[in-house]
């Protein structure tokens, strides 16, 4: 588990989230056993390819999925100490657009074609704020200008077809931080956006995050933008957390095979380290009947006999470095060199192969 | 806007021309003529009255052009049939009974239709979309003269259990004249928009912007009246031109079977009787109508929806 040290308590702790979906093949378990947390002032960054459940994760958390065909079959989401899981609510306040706000990947798209810009910022301060329409237009236009949309009074005028789509995203992020939550979560806020554009998007998110003290949770599958954002990170596959930690753990000491196959597959413009792109061999596994051992066994360089036939416990390497991978366990023979082997390996949760 | 309007009614103006042509190439081609009546003529009569309403002169360009040219000036002429009565006094006269019967069948319509079709959307595929669906099937494929005729059975238990005259099996005069005629005659039409709205609320109801609704933790109905049913409703809209035309010139059998007296009756007596006049006057009359409706429905679109720009 993820270490208890912290100094702060975390804003919102996830433990052991799964998800079904019921559809003609079969069932599908897209998240399977998800842990994580993330405090105040804090960016988490869930990395992961398309398919391996960083969405799923997140819009759980949010009801956002539809059920029936979707299903929470375990798992508990604590915001502020207060189960969230499976309800919108708690003590009669509405937490969605309130104290958590969302954000998502298609800007073009995620927005009322036929309502105002303005009016969709203004919408969550009437109903979670009670203010005017008056007021909340007002603050509308303050909250496009805190977002760098220039003319915003004009510009709150306007529908969504008169905008472009970074615009459109910080329409977006002003409706999202309307009502100043807690929690900003950013479900690839960047993906459907040109890099100049992009670049605009995450320093803007920074820049709210400090003035606000928001924790973020950034799901991207691009390992340029964990970098620029991240405080911690989370990889995901296959509907789990494969591994865990600072920023710094993920790109100096990846202790995951996918972790460091992740960092192969993306482009350096470093000299002395550049060299061409490596990609991942083979595709994730069926989730409709997941492996019996680790996910990742079939496409893993370093897989060993037990890979394939048990699902490796949680390795703690360092306070907030943790690992589910075989190689990490005491007996392992000769672990590969490139992997990060803390010397606090034995002291992790271990269970005999 | 006022431009693009003034463009459509000139389109409009060459459509109704078009129509006004077709009628009456059609109308001379099909054998007969308004002079064949029961009535026992010599030929001496008949060239006489041939001649006074200018049937002896060709059909072409002198004929043709005198018909044009009356209905620039707004004059339809007289009817051949019904002696001294002009065309343009008929529709005067019982167009409004068609149009008052049109509008409230068209109310009940898209009303019913944007009802009944976001409720099936809803309840996709629990028990009120199948009982619903069901009935629109049938709504669409019974004809009109069945549900008329079951429409005035029902109004006559309705009274004799009542004792009284509740609602009027027949007739003219009130709104309470107007209700049961109205409703059948928008039947289909309400069963064919269910269906459209259905499918458009489908799409709808998982678009993005409705899961950035509830992201935004909005109310479920705001969810449901400010960003699914505006956005849904656009293509029931763009249907409603052609469907008032369609339910104003299409109530002859409604009115029949209720006796309303309408335009519908005047214009399906006068295709059987030839009677040139009238079948010209209710055609180019109907056909402006649905021009003009279709232009109404078009400019309004604009004003719902922001992304179309009337210009």
């Amino acid at each position: 588990m993820n270490s208890s040290a912290d100094t702060t308590d975390p804003i919102l702790k996830v433990s052991d989230l799964r998800v079904e979906f019921d559809t003609y093949g079969g069932i599908v378990q897209a998240v399977r056993g998800v842990n994580f947390e993330v405090s105040e002032g804090e960016t988490l960054a869930i990395v992961g390819e398309s398919g391996c459940g960083k969405s799923v994760t997140v819009q759980s958390l949010m009801g956002l999925i539809p059920m029936p065909p979707g299903r929470i079959t375990s798992g508990s989401a604590q915001y502020r100490g207060q189960e969230i899981l499976g309800r919108t609510r708690i003590n009669g306040r509405e937490l969605r657009g309130s104290e958590i706000g969302m954000i998502f990947q298609d800007p073009m798209t995620s927005l009322n074609p036929t309502m105002t810009i303005g009016d969709q910022i203004a919408e969550t301060l009437q109903v979670h704020r009670g203010f005017s329409k008056r007021d909340a237009a007002a603050r509308a236009v303050e909250l496009l200008s805190l977002t760098r949309i220039p003319e915003a009074e004009q510009r709150a005028q306007q529908y969504p077809f008169e905008f472009s789509g970074g615009m459109l995203q910080r329409a977006m992020i002003a409706t999202a931080i309307a009502c100043e939550p807690s929690v900003l979560i950013a479900d690839e806020p960047t993906t459907a956006l040109d890099v100049t554009i992009q670049a605009q998007i995450l320093d803007l998110l920074n820049d709210l995050q400090r003035d606000n003290n928001m924790a973020i949770i950034l799901i991207t599958h691009d390992l340029g933008v964990v970098a620029r954002m991240a405080d911690n990170v989370a990889v995901m596959y296959a509907g789990e957390m494969v591994e865990q930690g600072t920023a710094h753990d993920i790109f100096y000491r990846a202790a995951h095979p996918y972790t460091l196959g992740l960092r192969a597959a993306m482009p350096s413009n470093v000299d002395e380290t550049a060299q061409s792109l490596q990609p991942i061999e083979g595709s994730p596994p069926d989730l409709f009947a997941p492996p019996p051992g680790c996910g990742y066994c079939a496409r893993c360089p370093h897989a060993v006999e037990v890979c394939a036939t048990k699902p490796p416990p949680r390795f703690s390497l360092e306070a907030k470095h943790n690992v589910k991978c075989w190689q990490h366990h005491q007996d392992a023979p000769s672990p590969p060199t490139e992997l990060f082997l803390s010397s606090t390996t034995q002291a992790g949760d271990t269970a005999a192969p | 806007m006022w431009i693009y309007a003034g463009r459509r009614v000139i389109q409009g103006i060459i459509t109704v021309w078009f129509i006004a042509t077709a009628t009456f190439v059609a109308m001379h081609s099909v054998p007969g003529d308004p002079l064949l009546s029961d009535k026992a003529m010599t030929a001496e009569i008949r060239a006489n009255l041939a001649a006074k309403y200018g049937l002896d002169k060709p059909v072409f360009p002198d004929q043709y052009m005198t018909y044009i040219g009356n209905m620039l000036q707004g004059d339809f002429g007289i009817s051949f049939t019904q002696q001294n009565r002009e065309v343009n006094d008929i529709i005067r006269e019982h167009f409004p009974v068609s149009a008052a019967l049109g509008i409230l069948a068209v109310l009940f319509a898209a009303l019913g239709g944007i009802l009944w079709g976001a409720l099936t959307a809803l309840y996709r595929n629990k028990l009120p979309d199948i009982i619903i669906m069901f009935l629109v099937i049938l709504g669409i494929s019974v004809p009109s003269f069945v549900f008329a005729a079951l429409g005035q059975l029902g109004l006559v238990g309705l009274n004799s259990w009542a004792g009284q005259t509740v609602l009027p099996v027949a007739g003219w005069g009130t709104v309470s004249h107007m209700l049961v005629p109205a409703l059948v005659l928008g039947l289909s039409t309400m069963a064919f928009l269910t269906r459209l709205m259905r499918s458009s609320m489908l799409e709808i109801v998982n678009s993005d912007f409705v899961r950035t609704a509830k992201a935004k933790g909005l109310p479920p109905t705001r969810i449901f009246l400010k960003h699914q049913l505006r956005n849904a409703v656009l293509p029931v809209i763009t249907v409603l031109g052609p469907a008032i035309a369609a339910i104003t010139t299409g109530g002859f059998v409604v009115e029949l079977v209720f006796a309303i007296p309408g335009l519908g009756r005047y214009f399906v007596e006068a295709v059987q009787q030839s009677d040139y006049t009238v079948i010209m006057g209710t055609t180019v009359f109907y056909g402006a109508f649905l021009v003009f409706m279709v232009i109404l429905v078009d400019l309004v679109y604009g004003l719902i929806d922001p992304r179309v720009s009337v210009e």
